[in-house]
């Protein structure tokens, strides 16, 4: 029982870390049609410059707001310098954030070197609380906690406000709400904005979750993501969180009992979605 | 154009004769490899329009094979051959289901699942002990007449022209024509009656073979295999190969090739001065974005351009004259 609630808890919190990074992603996707190769160097940058301003400053909350900052900023450059000139062509986009990634990722080694930083949780946040004998880590909770409150936010804003319903209605018929006198080329910064915001804040938490930060995470964690958004539905917000729920806790059980397939399943899970079902398994829209 | 490359294919040729220089040869060794296997991704990605970004399976499957023929049995000419032949079919029925289950989905889904599959191969080399030692990789030993660094010279050199000379002739094939007018577009050649998917898996198959062809030959230049054959940044050479050099030329991605093995070279020696150097990578991934969003042609296709327009004007001006 003990094992399992732990497995349970550590592949909700691995969850909730890849669901940061895929909301963004099937957003951006949805409504702009773009699939952002680069979305798991933002994960990365939030990490790296997180920890950095946490390790200056000596405040988790600060360095979570700097890592969200850092996403915002590096979305709207990349928003407006890299994507904007390439939109409706496809190829041109793929490669691009390709090797956007690959500038990231080479920048984050110029900027912090090449080797591994080492992370570890506020004293609020570390150890472990003992409720019936069963052992729960404090930081796994934690994350668990903003994953579910950032997709209580981002769902709440997205059913109850009006930009929310610019949003939804942008990824049914985006020429229709153009018509409609809206400027979608503000509401698709926005997104891309919040997305990249929000990757940084899951790259920001993975550091003290798994101790170690370095450059590769980012593509580590973004081949994660476009399994859960492939399984979740393209551009499906619900789809994606109980998507990355379930590739997060098929990821901690497997890992535990046969360590060897825990990534291969996954991908497989995905390639099957992919080839039988391309709207995904929680998506209705054909 | 051809006379050109006559004189640079003449020129490589004679050279390990005139000029004693074991690191220029070894360069240069890098770059056929690399031409070769960047030849046969600007197959898929400048002739047929397919972005893949799983590619460094095909040449992990070319790299392992012979690694483990040479490893496991005795390094001879024969057991060579019989991992060629190996690397040959496994790349082929790869490749070949790869693009059966794949090719049918759309660019985006494509890109994407071809980097998890490649991926899952990572996982296997990795997972695999008793065969591919993991991460770790191993060193063996290979036939004695590649030994010989001016042998195996020559061989990468036959090798890279021998494939430029066969791509240039699929792609001027009927087959390849196809292939170009998938590129240009896919719904329209569809509806003139071909069956695009076939094509597309045939273009794969073939790129698939070649890329193992690369990797044989880059295993046996370093005389060891591990996992990185199989991870993303073998891809990304390619891509940045072919990208910058100039898409659907063949000659774009043998240029492309020899100016990123070189520069790869020099920087990292550059990088005693500073510390910017040792991840040299970084410039090539910025005049990758730039190339891709000013000068999509790449650098050879770009001169063409530029040439044909001058001969154009030219040709304009006469008529001026005469007309005048």
């Amino acid at each position: 029982m003990d094992l399992i609630i732990n497995l349970t808890l550590n592949g909700l919190a691995t969850g909730m870390l890849i669901f940061l990074l895929a909301a963004g992603l099937t957003l951006i996707f949805g409504l702009m049609d773009v699939l952002n190769f680069a979305h798991g160097g933002l994960f990365a940058w939030g990490a790296y410059s997180g920890l950095w301003i946490y390790s200056q400053t000596d405040s988790f909350i600060i360095g979570i707001i700097g890592a969200i900052l850092t996403g915002f900023l590096l979305g709207i450059i990349i928003e407006k310098w890299i994507i904007k000139p390439v939109y409706g062509n496809h190829v041109q986009q793929i490669l691009i954030t390709l090797g956007l990634m690959l500038v990231l990722s080479e920048m984050l080694k110029v900027i912090w070197g090449p080797n591994q930083i080492t992370a570890s949780p506020p004293d609020y946040l570390k150890g472990s609380w003992e409720i019936g004998g069963i052992i729960i880590i404090k930081y796994r909770v934690f994350i668990i906690l903003v994953g579910f409150l950032i997709f209580a936010g981002v769902q709440y804003v997205l059913k109850r406000t009006k930009i929310g319903l610019v949003v939804r209605a942008g990824v049914m018929n985006k020429e229709m709400v153009q018509a409609l006198g809206i400027n979608i080329q503000k509401i698709f910064m926005v997104v891309f904005m919040i997305g990249a915001g929000m990757a940084a804040l899951g790259g920001v938490l993975l550091g003290p979750y798994s101790g170690v930060i370095h450059a590769g995470m980012g593509m580590e964690f973004a081949i994660l993501a476009f399994i859960v958004v492939v399984i979740g539905g393209m551009g499906n917000f619900k789809g994606s969180v109980l998507a990355a729920i379930l590739v997060g806790l098929s990821g901690s059980f497997m890992a535990y009992y046969v360590p060897d397939l825990s990534l291969a399943v996954n991908m497989l899970l995905m390639a099957i979605v992919l080839i039988i079902r391309p709207q995904g398994l929680f998506g209705a829209k054909g | 154009m051809t006379a050109i490359i006559l004189v640079v294919a003449a020129f490589l040729l004679l050279l390990p004769f005139v000029y004693e220089s074991r690191n220029l040869m070894i360069l240069l060794t890098q770059v056929f490899v690399f031409s070769i296997f960047a030849m046969s991704y600007d197959l898929l990605l400048g002739f047929t329009g397919i972005v893949s970004f799983g590619h460094a399976m095909f040449f992990g499957i070319g790299a392992y094979s012979i690694g483990i023929f040479m490893k496991r049995f005795e390094p001879t000419l024969g057991y060579f051959l019989l991992a060629v032949m190996t690397t040959l079919a496994l790349t082929a029925i790869v490749s070949f289901i790869v693009g059966l289950l794949t090719l049918r989905l759309k660019s985006h889904f494509y890109a994407m699942l071809t980097l998890s599959l490649s991926g899952l191969f990572l996982v296997l080399a990795e997972k695999w002990r008793s065969m591919t030692y993991g991460n770790d990789g191993f060193t063996f030993r290979v036939p004695e007449m590649f030994i010989d660094r001016t042998n195996f010279y020559l061989l990468c050199l036959f090798v890279m022209v021998a494939v430029f000379l066969i791509l240039k002739r699929f792609t001027n094939s009927p087959l390849g024509r196809v292939l170009q007018a998938i590129r240009e577009n896919e719904q329209r050649t569809e509806s003139l009656g071909f069956h695009v998917l076939h094509y597309k898996i045939a273009a794969s198959v073939v790129s698939g073979v070649l890329a193992g062809i690369a990797g044989i030959l880059y295993a046996i230049s370093l005389r060891f295999v591990n996992t990185s054959v199989f991870a993303m940044d073998i891809t990304l050479d390619a891509l940045l190969m072919t990208i910058i050099g100039g898409v659907g030329t063949l000659v774009g991605a043998i240029i492309g090739a020899g100016l990123i093995e070189f520069a790869h070279h020099w920087l990292t020696e550059l990088a005693k001065d500073h510390v910017i150097f040792e991840r040299w990578i970084i410039f090539f991934g910025i005049i990758y974005i730039l190339v891709v969003m000013f000068f999509p042609k790449g650098i050879v296709g770009t001169l063409s351009t530029l040439t044909w327009k001058r001969k154009k004007q030219h040709a304009v001006k006469k008529e001026e004259k005469v007309a005048g």
